[in-house]
């Protein structure tokens, strides 16, 4: 990193306003360049729940989640200067946090597993069990336990489908950005979300035709959409 | 069309992709098809399951990320050349103020994080608040720390704040008794008050090593992460 450029910088914090939040990404990301802590701040509102979301289903550990999220986010700072508006900035961030998912779980898988809490299932095989508590149980242990099933069951898609998956599903890409976050050509991205979806579908079958489960899929729903309108 | 194709259209159908030219017939076969006018619902309900369990940032995400910066920040400027004074305009300031209150007392800069919160936004928060009352930021934020605020009144231990300005050189070596200016408030009679000054000397080496740890750790990970940026992606391998 170069610090240099600080000497010459003359930056009047008053100067930036609240109109930050209508900034596109790339622009804000040319503000931090020119060392303007509140862009960066902008950008770390924008992208952390994106990353953590994506993060934690790749690697399911949240410590290790937020970690590698916070680090994602410190390489983006620290290297804010060599970003050019050649590709979209989502893209651009997506693809540090992908290197270092991909990386963190090859230095994982390499290391000798002494236990494995949870073997792989068979395909076909249906690994989650479908939930056996209450309806009126509180709400909040609800979600916490279907975060759960859905968590196991997302860490269950083989990475090289998982990765595409969710970058599609939680954080929206489209095919095209996420050519360019993997490499893959894009016939390929589109077969490997098609597989991923297929295979995301067998793991939560059980769970599709609990009907405590759905009333509780819509009772969240019924939750964000109110506090949507709150906000 | 068959079922396998039908289903490669439905996935595409969830991102808009369809051609055009495919939709009527993916329509017919649905008419037809009960186990793929199933499998459709089923990826929408994948879909909202997904939507529905988004995880929540863990606590103080924030925080720990500003401290994180700070010590990057610190790294990139060199541990020798520790910028004490800073001109107001230097819009890395508070960064490099927050990386040497780091330094000096992690602990009592991360109960002050929880007191404040993450949205403070002037240039010097850290160096400028905590020393004008470090007891109640730490009162607010830990009641592991509350005793010893009590005890000792942060007299002459105001980490963070002005020290900063007295202890030009510093750098981040386990913190001394000499540095603490204990002859700004300590009146050096109190036995239990030089127990707690001297755990807290303690707790500071403790922190200050664990720092250097981490320190080398995000070095490394730099390095690893370094080498594997220069691969390019490709998940056929
Ligand atoms: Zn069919």
């Amino acid at each position: 990193m170069n610090l240099s450029r600080d000497e010459h910088q003359q930056v009047n914090p008053s100067a930036i306003t609240g109109d930050l939040r209508e900034i596109r990404d790339e622009d804000l990301i040319v503000h931090v360049q020119n060392g303007r802590r509140k862009a960066f701040d902008e950008i770390v509102s924008r992208y952390k729940g994106r990353l953590f979301s994506f993060i934690l289903r790749m690697v399911k550990d949240p410590d290790l989640a937020e970690e590698l999220t916070q680090e994602t986010l410190i390489r983006v700072f620290v290297h804010a200067g060599k970003y050019r508006e050649i590709a979209k900035f989502s893209t651009w961030v997506f693809t540090i946090a992908t290197n270092l998912v991909r990386n963190k779980m090859r230095q994982r898988s390499r290391r000798p597993r002494l236990v494995s809490l949870n073997p792989a299932p068979d395909e076909g095989e249906m690994p989650v069990d479908p939930p056996d508590h209450e309806a009126d149980s509180s709400s909040e242990v609800e979600r916490e336990e279907l975060a759960r099933l859905i968590q196991e069951a997302t860490s269950q898609i083989p990475e090289k489908y998982r990765i595409p998956f969710l970058l599609r599903e939680v954080d929206q890409l489209s095919y095209e950005e996420i050519q360019q976050v993997t490499g893959l050509k894009l016939g390929t991205v589109r077969s490997r979300i098609n597989r991923a979806r297929n295979r995301f579908r067998q793991l939560i079958k059980p769970l599709l035709r609990n009907e405590t489960l759905l009333m509780e899929l819509e009772r969240i729903e019924a939750r964000a959409e109110a506090e949507k309108g709150n906000n | 069309m068959r079922c396998n194709k039908a289903r490669e259209f439905l996935s595409m159908e969830m991102d808009g992709m369809v051609p055009p030219d495919s939709t009527v017939e993916l329509e017919q076969h649905l008419e037809t098809c009960a186990d793929c006018q199933e499998y459709r619902s089923d990826l929408l309900l994948g879909k909202r399951l997904l939507a529905a369990t988004e995880p929540e940032l863990p606590e103080n995400f924030d925080w720990k990320l500003q401290l994180r910066l700070s010590q990057t920040l610190r790294e990139a400027a060199g541990d020798a050349a520790f910028p004490w004074e800073e001109k107001p305009s230097d819009a890395w300031a508070w960064l490099r103020n927050f990386g040497t209150a780091a330094a000096v007392g992690m602990a009592a800069i991360l109960t002050f994080a929880i007191f404040v919160g993450p949205n403070d936004t002037s240039d010097h928060f850290v160096a400028d608040s905590v020393g004008a009352n470090p007891a109640a930021a730490v009162a607010e934020g830990g009641n592991d720390r509350l005793p010893l605020s009590r005890q000792i009144r942060f007299n002459g231990l105001q980490v963070g704040g002005p020290m900063q300005r007295q202890a030009p050189g510093m750098s981040l070596t386990p913190v001394t008794g000499s540095r603490l200016g204990l002859d700004r408030g300590w009146s050096g009679g109190n036995l239990e008050d030089l127990r707690i000054i001297n755990r807290l000397r303690a707790e500071n080496r403790q922190l200050t090593s664990a720092l250097l740890k981490s320190q080398l750790q995000l070095r490394l990970r730099q390095a690893q992460l370094d080498t594997s940026a220069q691969k390019a992606l490709d998940l056929e391998k």
